[in-house]
Formats: structure tokens, sequence, C-alpha cells
């Protein structure tokens, strides 16, 4: 198993948000978390990346207890569901950031960075500021910027959830495929249950801090919970 | 009727910047003259080579509030990220708002015993720490509402991209927080600039700021000495004002 989250627990003002939380993922999945509003799915993922302390329980990576490593030290990164692009830099300048921190030379610098550009289809848009781009185009900048630092674990926050039902469906596609292409670890938390199917090799679902990951997708669409039986019901039904 | 009081509104706004360096160029201006006699400029030799004390306050009042509104956006900056993330953060903002209770001279008064104490009255070092005191919760209450969750987002991001809290702050909370940054830097600027009441009370009259000596001036019944000071303390903020919204919206837009 590459993340491993053992028993985590974590309240708010005496609020029990996750409640002894366990589960683990290979290397190369994506793991998706079907789960409501405000039930606690932001909170996995900042304790997983280490933007949040867990009040018990571990999170290892590739057999390495993670626990005391501070977030830059993890290799986790977080996409929240804003691209999040730095105003005051170019597409270029913000796809290369990460490697900027890492102090890699100019060339390479250079290289990855117009390579991941044509990858995500924004060869022509490298000089551009971030406010002339379009929302499916700053999301893409935003995960080219995650992925040029190869990391160990992609951890996704409804990535998705401010696009257009069309460049939703594409962004939904270009994450399938650089997944499979870059072999990709990921947690891909949303409350949408299609993008839930769509997106993981694996699915879960989060309620009252429990997680449920379930074996395969006929578990998943059995449990009464997720509200996958009703959905293909009502799409029958009509 | 509309164009007439746009005119006049124009006018209103106008008229001290034409009126001002009139009167310090004016040779004889009495009543009830429309118009000075003649024009030179030998009020300004005098007033700036003679031991009337205006150049060296203009340098005195341009070294006094870049310190000041230095030290108040800095610590605005940070006081207010963690004001921000506070979870008493309403109490905070309230807290803050008391200094603006009270008029300056007030505040400063109150300020006294304790500066007098310290001793601090009458030194130029008193009258920073009385207007950074006064300031500094202008500058937090500006920041608190500058960080919000977007730059929060944009902090943690960069950690999990691999920078430290260093980075953090040096390659995109500053560059993202620049037009911010310079807005307070001008506004506080202005607001030290201007003070007359608490630099009076903390420096006792021994801190000549330019608009110290331009009350000195008028209480003198010296109008050109006055319309020269004026002038000083008028023209250096409109040009600031001028770069400020040149670079503000140059960075926003």
């Amino acid at each position: 198993m590459f993340l491993e989250v053992q028993h985590i627990s974590k309240s708010f003002s005496g609020v029990p948000v996750l409640c002894e939380l366990s589960f683990s993922l290979v290397s190369g999945h994506t793991l998706a978390v079907l789960g409501r509003s405000g039930c606690g799915k932001t909170t996995l993922l900042k304790i997983i990346a280490g933007l949040l302390d867990a009040d018990s329980g571990s999170v290892s990576m590739d057999g390495q207890p993670v626990d005391s490593l501070p977030p830059q030290a993890r290799g986790a990164v977080y996409l929240y569901q804003e691209p999040l692009l730095f105003p005051h830099l170019t597409v270029f300048e913000n796809v290369a950031f990460g490697l900027r921190l890492r102090r890699e030379s100019e060339f390479n610098i250079r290289e990855q960075t117009l390579r991941m550009l044509e990858d995500l289809e924004l060869g022509d848009h490298a000089g551009k500021m971030p406010n002339a781009l379009s929302g499916g185009q700053r999301q893409r900048v935003a995960f080219g910027r995650a992925l040029i630092i190869n990391p160990s674990v992609l951890l996704l926050d409804e990535p998705f959830g401010n696009l257009d039902v069309e460049t939703r469906a594409s962004m939904q596609q270009l994450f399938k495929k650089i997944a499979t292409e870059y072999r990709i670890t990921a947690v891909f938390v949303t409350h949408d249950l299609k993008e839930s199917v769509l997106m993981g090799n694996e699915l879960a679902f989060l309620e009252n801090g429990q997680l449920q990951v379930f074996d395969g997708l006929d578990a998943f669409i059995r449990d009464p919970r997720t509200g996958m039986q009703e959905e293909i019901d009502f799409w029958k039904s009509l | 009727m509309k164009r007439t009081l746009l005119a006049l509104f124009l006018a209103l706004l106008v008229l001290p910047f034409v009126y001002l360096p009139l009167l310090s160029l004016a040779g004889n201006w009495r009543y009830p003259r429309l118009l000075p006699e003649g024009l030179s400029s030998a009020n300004w030799q005098l007033a700036l080579t003679s031991g009337s004390g205006v150049g060296s306050s203009l340098w005195l009042s341009v070294l006094l509030s870049a310190g000041v509104a230095f030290t108040v956006t800095i610590g605005g900056f940070v006081l207010g990220k963690m004001v921000a993330a506070h979870t008493q953060r309403t109490r905070f903002q309230a807290i803050a708002y008391l200094p603006f209770a009270f008029s300056p001279v007030i505040y400063a008064y109150c300020l006294q015993f304790f500066f007098l104490k310290a001793d601090l009255s009458g030194s130029i070092l008193g009258v920073v720490v009385a207007q950074v005191l006064l300031l500094l919760p202008f500058g937090v209450l500006f920041f608190s509402s500058h960080w919000d969750e977007r730059l929060h987002a944009m902090e943690q991001l960069t950690r999990t991209l691999g920078g430290s809290r260093r980075d953090a702050w040096r390659r995109v909370l500053i560059p993202v927080s620049q037009p911010a940054l310079l807005t307070a830097f001008f506004q506080s600027f202005l607001l030290s600039w201007f003070d007359y009441g608490l630099t009076s009370v903390i420096g006792l009259g021994q801190v000549p700021t330019l608009s110290v000596l331009v009350w000195q001036f008028i209480g003198e019944a010296n109008p050109y000495f006055a319309a020269i000071g004026s002038c000083l303390l008028v023209f250096p903020p409109v040009i600031l004002l001028f770069i400020n919204k040149k670079i503000v919206f140059r960075k926003t837009v």
C-alpha cells in the first residue's frame, strides 16, 4: 500500500468530524470519496497534506510515517475547488512554480514546463496572465502546476465544482488520461455521484466521520447511503 | 443648473492648488486687490534659506511619516494575518476600533502621562511611537479583511507545492498583496503627514513637522510662509496619490 491512513480522529470545538477513520491506497490508484457538504472531506485531505493536525491516528506514505513532516516535505499536493493561480505570474511561471521552489536549473525548468504545457494543450497560452484564461484553462494550469513536481499523492478537493457541465466533463476526461499517464496516486473528494464513479478506481463513502471503502462498484451500488441504486432506478424509469 | 453646480464643485477642489502657490509667490497682496501686485520667488528663497525651518521641517515630515507608514504597514500586515486567523477575530476587530473613538488630541493627552514617564515626550521617537500606536489598529483593521480564505488557501497551496513558510511569504503572499500594501502605506503616510494634534501634544512643540510649522506661521500672521508650508504639505501627497493610483491600478487590472 502506498498511502495508509490509520485511525484518524479530529474534532472542532468538541464536535467530532472524523472518528477513527482508516483506509489504504495502492500506488497509481485514485480513491473517489463521496460525501455530502460538511461531512469532513476537506478535513481528511488537509490532515493527509499536513495542513491540519489530527487529534489522533497516523498517516504513512510509501511505508514511512509522515505525521511529523511539514506540508512541504510530504510530497502531497492539495488542489482546491478554485484553481488559485497566482495572479502576479504568467501561465508559464505558474506551472514552473514548484520547480523554482526546488531550485532546478533554468534549462530544466524551461524544458519541463513547456512539455507540461503542451501535454495540457496550453502551449499557446504560456505568456498569458491567469485572468486572460477561461475556467477550464485555469484548472488545467492548476493541474500542470501540481503534476510538474511529480507529487507522491494528489489530493483533489472537488476540483471541478466551479466548472460548467461541458468543461467539467472534459476536465474529468483529462484527469483520467493524465492520472493513467503519470501513474498518479490520488484521493478525489466530491459530492457528485457520477463524478465519484467516473474518477475512482476505488470508491468510498464518508458519513458521520466514518469512511466506508467499497469492494468494487457493485458494493457501492448496493449500499443505500450512496444513493447510486436510486439514481439507476430513476434513469431506468424514464 | 447642474453644470453650474458641477463647475462650482470643481472650482472648490482646484482652488487650494491655485490659491496657495499664488499666495506663496505674492510680493504684496492686500485687500481689496483681487490679484497680487507682483509674483516673485523671493518668499520661497527667504523661507528655504533663512532660519524659518521650512526645509528641515519638510525632511523631518517626510522621514517621520515614511517611518510611521512603513511600521504601520508591515505591523498591520503581520498582525492582521494573526487577527484574521483567530477564533476571536470579531472581538479583536472591535477592540482595534477603540483608538478611533477619540480625536487624536484626546488620545495624545491620554498617552502623555506614560510618554513623560518614559522620557519620550518632546522627541521625534516619541511622536513616531505615538503615531504608530494610533495608526497600527488602522493597519490591523485594513489587513484583517485583506487576509481572506483565498489568500490563506494560496499560502497552504504553496506549502504543499514544496515551499517553506518563507517561500510562501516571499513568492506569493507579499507579491499578491502588493496593491494592498501600497494602499496601506499611502493612507498611513497621509494620516501621519497631516497630523497636527497628536504631534503637538506629544512633541511639546519641539518636533516641528510641516503641519506644526504651518500652524506656527498662521499664529505669527505670516500668510506667505504659511502658504509656502501649505504648498509643501499638499503637493507631495498629490504626487504620491498619482504614483499610488498608477501602481495599484496596474497591479489589479
